[in-house]
């Protein structure tokens, strides 16, 4: 199994009509995700890549079973629109915006709490399980079916490092991009305990950044709960002092925040580290030849 | 966006919030005759300005016109002073620190309280930061009347109602003006009640569109004071974040985590990043030509690298931008693309014809990159 996703997840898309809706509903298609219905309100009745639009999401969940979604609308309808999804009942919902007001993404990640809703994001480049569904605008070529759980706060990082995995010929169960922050739905520690409990994972890859202190709690969590292993690259070891470095969250305030302070944290609760993408292989290799 | 204590303070008034009397001075020559004694500060955007020498009290000894222009002439904590404020002197009984922002880990707002508050919250949050108290606020409900009770109590302030007054307010800012800190340190007692000696309210610029004509006054009034005279730029936000570095590698990137890898990469190979510069997943060929204009404008670059690894972003609207930025301006520069992702034939296809090299591997190019200087 995979975590979150499986080739029978019933994907709402949110914004479906939107000019990065249609491109990813194509792409989501032609991967194989079951793309059963899009939401743009005032677009109802209408079809995108073949798929029905609504106005509502209470109408997409009248006529069909839906348990997950993803979002693609812009940063300042977001939270009307997650609102209406995690009233809806839907169990996990990915949120693709970059850029929604502070406020806003706290009282959606609030009210998704609340309501049992699973939020990935904001600003998540969303989560593949390769060879059977994916969420998100991924590269699928990058991707290849196997054993790796891949966790990343940025996107582009996930991809760079299933490319250099998938080139190797290592496979992954699922990758899942949380999103720059400053504030995450899911976070690093919740997917690996998914991960943890994944009977097709074997190895955990924790792709983490300079900035908060997300990677030490989760390098807690890996000490007592953990005993899949787990291979940690941080970057911005370069990156300078008091500066968001792309990703809101991606800043070093004092001596806090830095690769050393996270390294030194993952790697006393037993992670492997890695510097490159390309010594992630390595390891996994001498892992696996053991 | 910071705003200035003055800034801060009017909204705390209008929101019900006790401040002291005081007139805002925007030059020398608008002081009026106020008695002695009275608290001179300097309106800075930056902390720590007590201790940097912004904040001085007039006892009557010297002219205030002496000290409010020395305020005047000299930077504090590098920042030209706009403005000075002449505050009357209240008699402390003793000072509080109170603020209001988001508890990032728990997507939460957060209510942080002390019963020292002053210049020494830094020290106090080091070296006892039992003494600090911080409560978990919800964001649909706001602080509760026991969450209050419990603050009243830890702080040992018995007036209940003029404590719930402040703290209501205090969130109601937080909350209607779209704020992302809002600090009040010290927050005083006096014989006649609690005042607000300070304020620090931070606004979130992604907010913008929901409050236009407020954000514009401010950064108007902002602006107005620093003396920036060209005309008034509203906010500008692209999903550009660029940082200025001191190597000689100029690097563009879609994303920030591999932005930080490759900048990491670079260091390994022996090189040295001029700048970081990320375009944000979602982009079109329009960003990436101004991404290469922004970097290419730094003097001292002496190669360009760009690294793409398209998810939303599709390497064919990539390659336009590249190729359109090359033949329109004169790159004297090697540059060296990595492209992968989204559409990356069709990307490549185009690079190919225009004659520009494109990269698969990520270490290759920037070994490559760094090797050339």
């Amino acid at each position: 199994m995979s975590i979150l996703i499986d080739k029978n997840t019933n994907v709402l898309v949110l914004a479906i009509t939107g000019r990065a809706g249609v491109l990813q509903t194509k792409t989501m298609i032609e991967y194989g995700t079951k793309v059963v219905a899009g939401v743009t309100p005032g677009k109802g009745g209408l079809t995108a890549e073949g798929i029905p639009v609504y106005d509502f999401v209470v109408e997409a969940v009248r006529d069909y079973q839906i348990n997950s979604a993803i979002s693609f609308v812009p940063p300042r309808f977001a939270k009307d629109s997650c609102f209406e999804v995690i009233d809806n009942g839907i169990e996990f919902l990915v949120i693709t915006a970059e850029g929604i007001p502070d406020h806003d993404a706290v009282d959606i990640i609030s009210y998704a709490k609340l309501k049992g809703t699973r939020i990935l994001g904001p600003g998540s480049a969303g989560i593949i399980a390769p060879g059977k569904s994916k969420l998100g605008a991924h590269p699928s070529r990058v991707f290849l079916e196997g054993h790796v759980g891949i966790v990343s706060k940025s996107g582009a990082l996930s991809y760079e490092v299933g490319k250099t995995l998938t080139n190797a010929g290592i496979g992954q169960s699922t990758v899942v991009s949380i999103g720059g922050g400053p504030f995450w739905g899911l976070t690093q520690k919740e997917v690996i305990k998914l991960y943890q409990e994944d009977e097709e994972t074997k190895e955990i890859i924790l792709l983490g950044e300079i900035g908060g202190r997300m990677e030490e709690k989760a390098a807690e969590f890996i000490s007592c709960y953990v005993d899949k292993p787990i291979i940690s690259l941080v970057v911005g070891k370069s990156a300078p002092k008091g500066k968001s470095l792309g990703h809101a969250g991606a800043i070093i305030e004092g001596t806090k925040g830095t690769v050393q302070s996270k390294i030194e944290a993952l790697s006393k609760a037993g992670s492997y580290i890695a510097n490159t993408p390309k010594e992630i292989v390595q390891i996994i290799k001498q892992i696996r030849e053991k | 966006m910071k705003l200035y204590e003055f800034q801060g303070k009017r909204i705390f008034k209008e929101n019900g919030i006790p401040i002291q009397k005081g007139n805002l001075l925007t030059s020398v020559e608008q002081i009026n005759k106020v008695p002695p004694p009275a608290v001179l500060k300097a309106q800075i955007l930056s902390g720590g300005r007590g201790k940097a020498g912004g904040i001085r009290i007039w006892d009557g000894s010297l002219e205030i016109s002496e000290l409010i222009c020395d305020m005047f002439t000299k930077k504090i904590k590098g920042e030209a002073v706009a403005a000075v404020l002449v505050l009357e002197k209240v008699e402390i009984i003793r000072e509080i620190y109170l603020s209001i922002t988001f508890e990032c880990e728990k997507a939460t707002p957060v209510l942080i309280v002390s019963s020292e508050g002053g210049v020494g919250i830094e020290e106090i949050a080091k070296k006892d930061p039992e003494k600090i108290l911080t409560i978990l606020l919800d964001p649909f409900i706001g602080p509760t009347e026991y969450q209050i009770r419990y603050i009243a109590k830890a702080i040992i302030y018995r007036n209940y109602q003029e404590l719930k007054n402040i703290i209501d307010a205090l969130y109601k800012i937080f909350k209607n003006y779209d704020a992302t800190l809002v600090e009040v340190n010290p927050l005083v007692v006096t014989p006649k009640g609690m005042i607000a000696l300070d304020s620090k309210i931070d606004l979130d610029e992604k907010s913008y569109y929901r409050h236009k004509q407020l954000y514009d006054s401010l950064l108007k009034e902002q602006r107005a004071l620093q003396g920036i005279k060209k005309d008034f730029k509203k906010f500008e936000l692209d999903t550009i974040s660029y940082i200025p570095l001191s190597g000689t590698i100029g690097l563009i990137s879609d994303g920030a985590g591999t932005g930080m890898l490759t900048l990491d990469l670079i260091k390994d190979a022996g090189g040295e990043a001029a700048n970081f510069c990320e375009m944000g997943g979602i982009t079109n060929p329009e960003v990436i030509y101004k991404a290469m204009e922004m970097v290419l404008a730094k003097p001292g670059i002496e190669s360009l690298l760009i690294v793409l690894i398209g998810g939303f972003n599709r390497m064919d609207e990539m390659a336009a931008g590249i190729i359109k930025y090359r033949k329109e301006n004169d790159i004297k520069i090697p540059m060296f693309v990595r492209m992968c992702g989204t559409f990356e034939e069709v990307g490549k296809r185009m690079m190919n014809k225009a004659g520009i090299p494109t990269y698969d591997d990520l270490l290759e190019a920037v070994n490559e990159a760094v090797a050339v200087i």
